[in-house]
């Protein structure tokens, strides 16, 4: 696969001060479904705008294609967007929006029809092609919006925040319907969106952007599992974070004191005895011992919270020697009543050491 | 008991208005419409129920004349403030970036409107004028070797000065128009191919169309009822509708005749508010 | 403060509990100048009768005015081609010349007007009379022009104006050679007509008010037109522009303004002793003074005015008020005059 775009060290400055955009080079690949996610004022959007044509750069370029179009206005670049609140021409029925950005391609009147009606059936809403969008629920209206900029055949889908709008039930199937959209035509898709789950469901690799900058980019399962900061394993999941020292390095083997207890975690590392670190670990990768039972990196600590949350329990747990950690528990059906431990039971918590994350800095 | 106090705001949210209306509307209509059937009989006039007055209105080639120079009128005054209204709104909607520059340039159209009407209308009377400041200024570049009277006291210094007293009607509805397109429509066009300029035209001018009618109507309107420009800076051929209505009630005490003139401009004016109104319908974008 | 507000209820009380003195206020209506505190503040001290003057622009305003709603108004002042009107419209009453001083020295000449007597009474006071005399730029004439053709003529094209009144009518009749200018027939009316289309491309602006024919001529754009005589042309003169008066070969129209009395005025006392006011030396000079207009009476005029004065307003000059063509009510023709212009003005 070759890469159809090509951020070269783009940055975006408002100001000296206001910096929107800091450096960012990344590639996405033909066909590919990448995701920039991170919280409002990271920078997402604006550069999601600026491979639309909407902002200018004020440093590094773009490449599309192969073709550097940087300066080039939106009406000359092979990308199309499905804005956030979706832009649909309110004055124009949904087959007028969707023929919209045809009437240039020098297409006859039906070849403008075939196109809008097969962009029509590819979200499953032929029969609306007379109406207007004020006459539409909230997910038909995203789907003409996705129709209209699909119909043109781009490069290159760019879709801002495409779900914020709609209710949580609607987005989560619209999650899955996107993707299956995404097969479908199989043009490359970025995406912007706050919400790590839509990022987690739906893309090929994750760019997950703080301040500007790109924090770390991935398939989510790497960024899941091996987060490279504090920040992305925050972003991206629960993380439950101590503070601790190295102990001693052995190898890929690194002891770790926290918490008074002494753990182990796998992996080559650059630290050395007596560095401070954090460790992080997720919350359904710990398992509350039971009486009697042993494992590996014991950390006890006494419960101080239950949450029920319908797949599971969420329980927060005081740890022993200072801090305090969230630890998610499936609910099995065996599992009665009596057998959830009362808040202020003591407990001692269990953790492999391939779950265990180490990051030099703390948590911002 | 307990009923009244219950039903008494009702009746006066309703009742107050309704009086209001019938009282000051309603009631002159139709002692208006009720003269316009009267018959002229020196010295004044007399109750009647004759059709006379409507008949002279569309035989005697004076009214027809002056109704078809006050249409004129009064769609080249609607025209100009379009043209220069329109560029000044968008400009102030869309390109004008600094938030103090808008509000300062938008005060700017909206201050004269506190300045007395004559006060406006007799500016320009001292620019246009053959020793005026029009004259002076083309004499010293040289475009004129002597002054011309050809700007005042004509049809064009009418149509001038009216543009210039009404356009803040045109300015405003369309301002708010194209304040209410959401950006992103604009965007989305470049972003399906489209051009600036077709982008323009198949979005935000039909967008903003609702506007363009309200400033339309309004400016039309306005130009349709005015006697002052006439008298003002109107020359010979300057006579409007108004005009002769004022010396039908007044010079000629021929009120069933100013009447029925009053009436065919009241329906005039209704014809362009219910065509206007359906244009605005036909434009305005439904909620989104 | 306070004892100002109690000085002022108690004379509310007496003027209340006293009705002759209820009748302490005049309402006027009548032309600019009529009422000009020169004069009448003398008058309002000496017999305690207050004054509140509206302005009139012409004199189509008096019967609008005095027909929208009754009782506002004691005197007015209409010209002798809008008093007959009056008297149709019922809107002024008869008056009582025996109480008023100096009647005898009015000119006869208006005394027997139509719109001044009817059926034996006389129902207006005649008060200052002058000539629609024409006027012309000086500057702009080497020859002086001596007849309306310079107002038909392409040389002074765009810098013509005339009075936006049926007196245009007039005018176009005369130089069409119809002296009858207050009985035309329809045929002469319509000539008249022709005569004005054909000349409105070298007018300028038709004149409404005194104020903006005197701007027309400030602003270089007329150089000729009627003008009521004796009072646009001294404004003129204060602004250092000289323009002089003339009276064509074709004539002029005289015109004279009397002082009527509005039918069941309730200060009907006040009411006389200002007609007495205004007939006296008092009223005939404070307008000759202020308007540059002539008097009616003559006896007065002569007792108050300088002898150029005197003369320049032709007090003693039976001739030339005989050379005027004095305003007379059209009565049911006025309507054909008005369309006339009217249909003039809508070409």
């Amino acid at each position: 696969m070759a890469s159809i775009i090509e951020l070269d060290r783009l940055s975006k400055h408002y100001s000296s001060s206001i910096v929107a955009v800091d450096n960012v080079t990344f590639a996405v690949e033909d066909g590919e479904f990448v995701t920039l996610l991170g919280p409002s004022g990271c920078g997402k959007s604006t550069l999601l705008r600026m491979i639309g044509g909407f902002e200018d750069p004020t440093d590094g370029a773009i490449w599309l294609a192969g073709k550097n179009v940087t300066w080039d206005p939106p009406h000359r670049r092979d990308v199309n967007m499905v804005f956030q609140d979706y832009a649909l021409f309110p004055h124009m029925t949904v087959g007028e929006n969707i023929g919209y950005g045809l009437k240039l391609k020098k297409l006859n009147r039906t070849e403008i029809g075939t196109s809008v009606q097969g962009a029509l059936s590819l979200v499953g809403l032929e029969d609306k092609i007379d109406q207007h969008p004020y006459q539409l629920s909230g997910g038909q209206r995203q789907r003409i919006a996705l129709a209209r900029a699909i119909v043109r055949r781009p490069k290159v889908l760019l879709l801002d925040e495409p779900l914020s709008a709609l209710d949580a039930k609607l987005r989560g199937q619209m999650q899955l319907e996107l993707k299956h959209l995404h097969e479908k035509v199989g043009i490359s898709f970025i995406m912007v969106t706050h919400d790590q789950t839509e990022a987690l469901v739906m893309s090929d690799r994750v760019v997950v952007m703080d301040s500007g900058r790109v924090a770390q980019e991935g398939s989510p399962n790497l960024l899941y599992d091996n987060p490279n900061s504090p920040y992305v394993a925050n972003f991206i999941g629960t993380t439950n974070f101590l503070d601790a020292q190295i102990a001693r390095v052995d190898g890929d083997r690194t002891r770790i004191s926290v918490a008074g207890v002494e753990i182990e975690a796998v992996g080559e590392t650059h630290r050395r005895a007596g560095d401070a670190i954090t460790v992080g670990f997720r919350p359904e990768k710990v398992r509350i011992l039971k009486d009697g039972e042993t494992g590996d990196n014991e950390i006890p600590g006494e419960i101080a919270e239950v949450v029920y949350y319908g797949l599971g329990l969420r329980l927060s747990v005081a740890v022993q020697g200072g801090g305090r950690v969230y630890v998610d528990s499936l609910l099995p059906d065996r599992l009665a009543d009596s057998q959830v431990p009362p808040v202020g039971h003591p407990v001692r918590m269990a953790l492999s050491s391939g779950n265990i994350f180490l990051f030099d800095e703390g948590v911002a | 008991m307990r009923f009244l106090s219950e039903k008494l705001p009702g009746v006066a949210v309703l009742g107050i208005p309704l009086l209001w209306i019938s009282v000051f509307m309603l009631l002159p209509y139709a002692i208006i419409a009720t003269y316009s059937f009267w018959t002229k009989q020196y010295p004044t006039f007399s109750p009647d129920f004759q059709f006379g007055n409507y008949l002279t209105l569309f035989t005697d080639p004076q009214y027809s004349k002056v109704l078809i120079r006050t249409l004129k009128v009064s769609l080249l005054v609607s025209l100009f403030s379009f043209l220069l209204g329109y560029p000044f709104a968008y400009f102030l909607a869309f390109r004008c970036k600094s938030q103090a520059l808008r509000t300062w340039l938008y005060m700017a159209v909206i201050a004269p409107l506190w300045v007395s009407y004559l006060l406006r209308a007799y500016v320009w009377k001292t620019i246009l004028g053959t020793e005026g400041v029009l004259n002076s200024f083309l004499m010293s570049i040289g475009i004129l070797s002597e002054p011309s009277d050809m700007f005042l006291y004509n049809q064009f210094a009418m149509v001038v000065t009216l543009t210039y007293i009404f356009i803040p009607f045109m300015v405003m509805p369309i301002y708010t128009a194209l304040e209410k397109i959401p950006r992103n429509l604009v965007e989305a066009s470049a972003d399906l191919g489209l051009r600036p300029i077709p982008t323009f035209l198949r979005i935000t001018l039909p967008l903003s169309i609702p506007g363009v009618a309200a400033g339309f109507t309004m400016t039309f309107c306005l130009t349709f009822g005015d006697f002052v420009a006439p008298f003002l800076v109107g020359g010979p051929d300057g006579n409007l509708v108004a005009n002769v209505i004022v010396t039908q009630f007044g010079t000629a005490l021929n009120w069933p005749m100013g009447s029925a003139l009053s009436i065919l401009v009241l329906v005039i004016v209704l014809t362009v508010l219910s065509l206007s109104g359906r244009v605005e319908r036909h434009y305005s974008p439904k909620e989104v | 403060m306070k004892i100002r507000m109690i000085a002022s209820y108690t004379m509310a009380l007496s003027v209340a509990a006293a009705p002759a003195l209820a009748e302490g206020t005049l309402n006027v209506l009548t032309w600019e100048g009529y009422a000009d505190s020169s004069f009448l503040d003398q008058f309002v001290e000496e017999s305690g009768c207050e004054v509140n003057a509206t302005y009139v622009g012409s004199n189509d305003d008096f019967a609008p005015k005095l027909m929208g709603g009754g009782g506002v108004y004691d005197l007015i002042t209409p010209s002798i081609d809008t008093t007959a009107l009056m008297i149709d419209l019922d809107l002024v009453e008869p008056l009582d010349p025996s109480m008023i001083e100096g009647w005898d020295g009015i000119y006869p000449k208006f005394l027997a007007l139509d719109g001044i007597q009817r059926d034996g009474e006389y129902y207006g006071m005649p008060y200052s009379w002058g000539a629609i005399a024409f006027m012309y730029l000086d500057k702009a004439f080497d020859e002086p022009p001596t007849s309306l053709d310079a107002l038909w003529s392409e040389e002074n094209s765009g810098k013509i104006s005339l009075w936006d009144d049926k007196s245009s009518i007039y005018v176009a009749a005369r130089r069409n050679g119809d002296m009858n200018i207050y009985n035309l027939s329809d045929e002469q009316i319509a000539a008249a007509r022709e005569s004005l289309i054909e000349q409105k491309p070298l007018v300028r602006k038709y004149w409404s008010t005194a104020g903006e024919l005197v701007d027309l001529y400030k602003a270089g754009e007329v150089i000729i037109s009627n003008t009521w005589a004796g009072y646009q042309s001294s404004l003129l003169a204060a602004e250092g522009i000289e323009v002089t008066e003339f009276i064509p070969e074709e004539g002029a129209e005289g015109w004279m303004d009397s002082w009527m009395v509005v039918k069941n005025t309730p200060n009907r006392e006040c009411a006389y002793k200002f007609l007495n006011m205004q007939l006296s030396e008092q009223g005939q000079c404070g307008v000759a003074n202020v308007n540059g207009y002539s008097a009616a009476n003559a006896e007065a005029a002569r007792s108050c005015m300088t002898d150029e004065q005197f003369e320049a307003l032709h007090q003693d000059d039976p001739e030339y008020l005989d050379s005027l063509l004095i305003w007379a009510p059209l009565g049911d023709r006025f309507e054909a005059y008005l369309n006339a212009w009217n249909s003039v003005k809508a070409q």
